[in-house]
């Protein structure tokens, strides 16, 4: 543990401590303690800086004023999965205050704030719970720790005749404030591992407890990127190529620049920017101008009509990568008493953040500020610093609350585009994209198409699982920007880390981006796979969306078990526990769910107009089971209920969870039912929410949610609650109307 | 000029007759709750009270609301004292990202007025204009039906020293 008032273990400490405070964001003085996040000491907390120097990795901050004030410098950021709450309970519990007393700061781009599971500070892929839970609660512990000691030799008393109570220290009957002892805590060694809690003596953790940003969002005064504000502020709209990464051949201002407020027009990379007093007039003034494009060329040969065929084509092609191997799957499929193959599909999705990008510049005198809700503030200061021309130790970064991200705000298109604006016109500028720009320049969910081929043995067993997934690749599009972001001399090591520790293909061929071909083969045993993938791009940028490629994997792989199942004459539900003896976690939900729907009585009622489908799904560690009660109305698919079962391992705030699994439910209802993504001539076609429907009150479900208890280390929540809702409708549709819906959206003609 | 009355306040605003209500509350009077969110009127992140009535601001020019009232989501609570569909948001962990719940407030506090006892289908209808990304649907209705059902079990108390338009006890009369 380390106090940084006793700089001994960073030269960086030492040359500068409060330098290095500042840039942290962290001011006042008192107790200041670091948290490193790692429970592999081999290469974290301590990581070698330029000069080859062992360095402390820090991953939050911890600050104790002497007025008791406690402050809590969260790296990660909260985009409503309930980090902002989650972590501020594990401190809570361990330092023995009220959460609620807790004041928590979104913590600034800084390489202390570096996600250990992907050596950049980024948020995503359900990780801040996994890689928190221990790390977090034991910083608290030593600090708790370090203030008893202070206390004991402040009072003259034995460190372990003192006890504690909601940020106090209890002596006899007197109650004294933690912020007595901090200065001289911080002149003592703290313990580097100080006795955590047992479970019985949790007060907060495993606890239904409210949110601590629930009142901020609900009187209006939590900030969003969207609303910073201050004098001298210009708002900047900007027109962009209706093809991605189409560039400007030639602008005609004169109209757009004669408008009311309108201040500059200024021509960025990829495309022409309008600045005006506020949004409106700079929106107005944007239909004003005169654009000619230079189209880049594939993608603007791209419709989605008679692109499919590309997909369909590379379904039937020998030319293939082998992503994932067990046993010999083809020879295994030739010798099979049985064979079944189906193909799927899922189209381009996407995000539809409610809270439309937006990011706020400043430069002044070498400096630049930017205030943007961000999943990376890492990659959104090397972006910004690339753009805005300017050291990126000069780029601070300013973090808010996000209105939405599921993915797309660990991109940052939209700060490199402000930054490049703000560096043109010399102004600060706030970039507001609209909803249209949103729709139509998203970093998309992939499109996917899968086939599979699967080999049953006599008794109707899975004896080999071979599936071919088709489509683009995550990793090419969002590599790109995080490598252009840090210039060479920027790229941390820790990033070659990230890409190698993650096997991502970074160049094009050399193997098979795993995000691409996740969930597909994993949950069921057989005792041959093979999982084959052929990359189909058209273009069209793609990026992270909630749950990555489960969110098509768990539709494919959870329909095709139903499919297996069915023309086994087999029980769905019982198939798949046939399939998942030795996977417990799965198992477990799996029974659950069919306990608490009563499954087995409700299954064969024909007569009834509702039926349930069921689906099961492992992601992000977590197992999660949906069974979805489902009848047809006036030809329109209608959910009536979802039940939900998941085991994410020991639970910090199950309302959360609850909250988490609802949300990707409904989440992914709207990619069952409407989702829709498609191109003409290389244009998104879909604008708004009129043709880009997102699910509404009266379409959502009654939603039920079971945890399975547990003490196993907690996983993320945020995106397993996703991947397998469409198949749990699409299954409940063949009960009713034997009908197989193979392709998103599911649609009944 | 225009004038109006902003959460029980009369104000005066120079800006263009067709700007829209939104942008005038959020970039001129610098009242930041309410959201942008489609500009097109489809998801309720811009929900106002106009009259009572919630209305989607992102594309109401502001000369519409001449001498009308305004509500936004500061104008529900009154100092510290949340409104009590704001408590039951609170105690309910409604939000989760929050950026449409200011929007979600508006249609909800809206609906409560004019309805002290809505249905399940009522509650549908009246939230339908408010799209909700995160999908906090059942805890929005959840909270909803809470403040219904316990305004019915609840004495009316009058506070004389609380006089505006938006006030919690107002609410509780409705």
């Amino acid at each position: 543990m380390n106090i940084l008032k006793t700089p001994s273990t960073s030269s960086e400490l030492n040359s500068s401590r409060r330098e290095f405070l500042k840039k942290l964001g962290i001011v006042g003085g008192g107790l200041i303690m670091a948290v490193p996040l790692s429970a592999c000491a081999s290469s974290y907390p301590y990581a070698k800086n330029e000069k080859g120097q062992a360095q402390l990795q820090a991953n939050a901050y911890l600050q104790i004023t002497q007025n008791n004030e406690i402050h809590f410098y969260m790296g990660r950021s909260e985009m409503g999965q309930g980090t902002y709450t989650g972590l501020t309970t594990l401190i809570a519990e361990e330092l023995d205050v009220l959460p609620s007393d807790i004041t928590v700061h979104h913590a600034t781009a800084h390489e202390a704030f570096t996600n250990t599971e992907y050596g950049m500070q980024a948020t995503g892929g359900s990780t801040s719970m996994k890689i928190s839970y221990l790390p977090m609660r034991q910083a608290a512990a030593n600090t708790k720790a370090v203030i008893k000691q202070a206390a004991a030799k402040a009072l003259n008393l034995e460190a372990n005749t003192l006890t504690t109570d909601a940020g106090h220290i209890i002596v006899g009957n007197k109650k004294v404030p933690y912020g007595e002892f901090v200065e001289l805590a911080a002149t003592l060694n703290a313990p580097e591992n100080a006795p955590l809690k047992n479970k019985s003596q949790f007060k907060y953790i495993g606890k239904d407890a409210p949110r601590l940003d629930g009142l901020a969002k609900s009187n209006g005064s939590a900030q969003f990127g969207i609303d910073v504000d201050f004098p001298g502020l210009y708002r900047a709209a900007l027109l962009r190529c209706p093809v991605a990464r189409g560039t400007v051949k030639s602008v005609n201002d004169k109209d757009a620049l004669a408008m009311t407020g309108v201040k500059k027009v200024v021509t960025i990379c990829n495309g022409v920017a309008v600045i005006a007093d506020n949004y409106w007039q700079a929106k107005q003034a944007l239909t004003k101008l005169k654009v000619e494009w230079e189209l880049p060329e594939t993608l603007a040969g791209f419709s989605s009509d008679t692109g499919k065929q590309l997909f369909v084509d590379a379904l039937n092609s020998d030319d293939y990568e082998v992503a994932s191997e067990e046993g010999d799957g083809i020879a295994a499929l030739e010798n099979a008493s049985n064979t079944l193959s189906a193909d799927y599909w899922a189209p381009y999705l996407a995000h539809a953040t409610m809270e439309p990008l937006n990011c706020t510049v400043k430069i002044e005198n070498d400096h630049m500020d930017v205030w943007v809700g961000s999943q990376s503030p890492g990659i959104a200061q090397g972006l910004a610093a690339f753009y805005g021309d300017i050291d990126k130790n000069n780029v601070r970064i300013h973090s808010t609350f996000l209105g939405g991200g599921f993915g797309r705000r660990s991109a940052s298109d939209f700060v490199g585009e402000a930054a490049a604006i703000a560096k043109e016109s010399g102004l600060a500028i706030q970039l507001v994209w609209s909803r249209e720009d949103d729709t139509r320049h998203d970093l998309y969910r992939p499109a996917a198409m899968a086939r599979f081929n699967v080999g049953l043995d006599k008794q109707g067993n899975i004896e080999s699982w071979v599936v071919r997934r088709v489509g683009p690749n995550i990793m090419s599009y969002t590599i790109d920007e995080a490598v252009d972001a840090m210039a060479p001399e920027f790229l941390p090591n820790a990033m070659v880390d990230w890409m190698s520790k993650r096997g991502y293909g970074i160049f094009d061929g050399l193997s098979v981006d795993h995000s691409s071909v996740e969930g597909l083969y994993e949950d069921y045993a057989a005792p041959h796979k093979e999982v084959q993938h052929v990359t189909v791009d058209p273009g069209l940028p793609c990026g992270f969306w909630r749950s990555v490629g489960h969110s098509f994997s768990g539709f494919f792989k959870e329909s095709m078990m139903d499919e297996i199942a069915h023309s086994q004459q087999q029980d769905p539900v019982a198939y798949r526990l046939k399939h998942t003896k030795e996977n417990k976690r799965l198992s477990n939900v799996i029974k659950l769910a069919a306990e608490k729907t009563n499954w087995n009585a409700r299954k064969n009622n024909n007569n009834g107009k509702r039926h349930l489908g069921f689906a099961a799904h492992t992601s992000f560690l977590a197992s999660v089971a949906q069974v979805a009660d489902v009848s047809i109305e006036n030809g329109q698919i209608k959910v009536h209920k979802v039940t939900c079962v998941i085991d994410c391992g020991s639970l910090v705030n199950p309302d959360i969870v609850k909250a988490q699994m609802e949300s990707g439910i409904i989440f992914g209802l709207t990619a069952a039912l409407y989702g829709d993504i498609t191109l003409k001539d290389g244009a998104v076609q879909q604008s708004n929410f009129h043709d880009y429907p997102i699910l509404r009150m009266h379409e959502a479900p009654e939603i039920e949610v079971h945890i399975i208890k547990s003490d196993e280390a907690p996983t993320g929540v945020g995106e397993p609650g996703t991947p397998p809702i469409a198949a749990a409708v699409a299954n409940a549709v063949f009960a009713i109307n034997g009908k197989r819906l193979r392709s998103l959206p599911l649609k009944l003609s | 000029m225009i004038s109006f009355q902003l959460n029980g306040e009369k104000v005066e605003a120079h800006v263009p007759d067709d700007m829209p209500l939104l942008w005038v509350i959020r970039d001129h009077f610098k009242m930041k709750g309410s959201k942008f969110g489609c500009g097109m009127g489809l998801c309720g992140a811009c929900s106002m009270m106009v009259d009572g009535q919630s209305t989607r601001t992102c594309i109401l020019p502001v000369s519409a609301v001449a001498n009308k009232s305004i509500t936004t989501i500061e104008g529900l609570s009154v100092g510290e004292q949340l409104s009590q569909l704001q408590q039951a948001w609170v105690e309910d962990s409604v939000p989760q990202c929050g950026y449409c719940q200011s929007g979600q407030l508006i249609s909800a506090t809206a609906l409560l007025k004019q309805n002290a006892n809505p249905s399940d289908a009522e509650i549908d209808q009246a939230m339908s204009g408010n799209i909700c990304r995160c999908g906090t649907y059942p805890r929005i209705k959840q909270a909803i039906k809470k403040v219904a059902s316990n305004r019915q079990a609840s004495v009316e108390i009058f506070d004389p020293t609380l006089n505006k338009t938006h006030n919690t006890t107002e609410e509780a009369s409705a």
